[in-house]
């Protein structure tokens, strides 16, 4: 290991075995809880709900940052992070929403409601899709990188509708456990904790793999601008 | 929130009917549990491979192209 691209693999496949790690320890956790009186057993899928939104929320605000670095500075490695990390926030959010369904179905009868949580949060999926699906329609690197830059600032709007809709409007998604006057059981904080952390070390993962991919995909282009001109 | 034993809950019941059916809410309510997981699981597992299978292609796209590039006579 004696470059630093060398050493950069090495810390990546530490910290995603560490996810990995602390996630299947954690599944072992989850199931010898106790149950929730109320909900019984499907109260346990918060272990996962909650911690993939809260990772797709702070991935969506490194997709803003990135965007507003990027359209001040010009600097492609800005417009790497944005694209890497609003698909892996964009993979987060999907499993927030599946999971969120699969509660639904238990405990209200249905799998999805049109209130205002979940019809913001399959809004914020859509306008976050729309921003992969814009930088294939355009060719041109910097005209792509700069569409792209201000329609994920554009979609960044609908991120604290997600996360204050509950609070805002009435809606049949329950208020929040941690800020909206309901507890959580001291023995259950820790591994609630813990998913969290591995969710967050797993997407930090991913988004440097697929930075790294979006570097070589530049390459590339690169290379293929250079074989067309000869 | 409340949190009680399952052994509590049962004592509290008084029916074998009431039994019955709380055994079946329970084991419903396992089984969405263990669909909820395993979707979570399949689709970052899913996103994984895909990115897995992109970096290989590029990799090979690369390699093939700075050999074609390599090969051909300089002007």
């Amino acid at each position: 290991m004696n470059d630093k691209s060398g050493w950069g693999d090495y810390i990546l496949y530490i910290l995603g075995a560490v996810a990995i790690g602390i996630l299947a320890r954690d599944i072992n956790a989850i199931a010898r809880l106790p149950q929730e009186v109320n909900q019984g057993a499907i109260f346990k899928i918060i272990f996962f709900h909650v911690p993939v939104a809260v990772t797709a929320m702070l991935a969506a605000a490194v997709a803003l940052v990135a965007s507003v670095l990027f359209l001040i500075t010009r600097d492609f490695r800005f417009d790497a992070l944005a694209v890497a990390v609003t698909e892996v926030g964009l993979a987060f959010l999907a499993a927030n929403l599946i999971t969120g369904s699969i509660w639904g179905r238990i405990i209200w009868g249905q799998w999805w409601a049109w209130d205002a949580r979940l019809t913001s949060a399959l809004v914020c999926w859509i306008l976050y899709a729309s921003y992969l699906m814009l930088r294939r329609a355009v060719e041109e690197p910097t005209q792509r990188a700069t569409f792209a830059a201000v329609w994920s600032i554009f979609s960044f709007i609908d991120v604290p509708i997600v996360i204050f809709s509950i609070k805002w409007w009435r809606t049949q998604h329950p208020q929040p456990v941690f800020w909206g006057g309901g507890s959580f059981p001291s023995d259950w904080l820790p591994v609630f904790l813990l998913n969290m952390l591995a969710m967050v070390l797993l997407a930090i993962v991913m988004t440097v793999v697929r930075v790294r991919q979006e570097n070589a995909q530049r390459e590339l282009d690169s290379l293929r601008r250079t074989a067309h001109a000869m | 929130m409340n949190l009680q034993s399952i052994p509590l809950l049962f004592a509290q019941m008084t029916t074998p009917d009431d039994l019955v059916r709380e055994a079946a809410r329970l084991q419903r309510n396992y089984e969405f549990l263990s669909y909820g997981l395993t979707v979570a699981w399949v689709i970052l597992v899913i996103y994984v491979l895909f990115m897995v299978s992109r970096g290989r292609k590029l990799k090979r796209e690369i390699a093939s192209l700075k050999a074609m590039l390599e090969d051909r006579p300089k002007p």
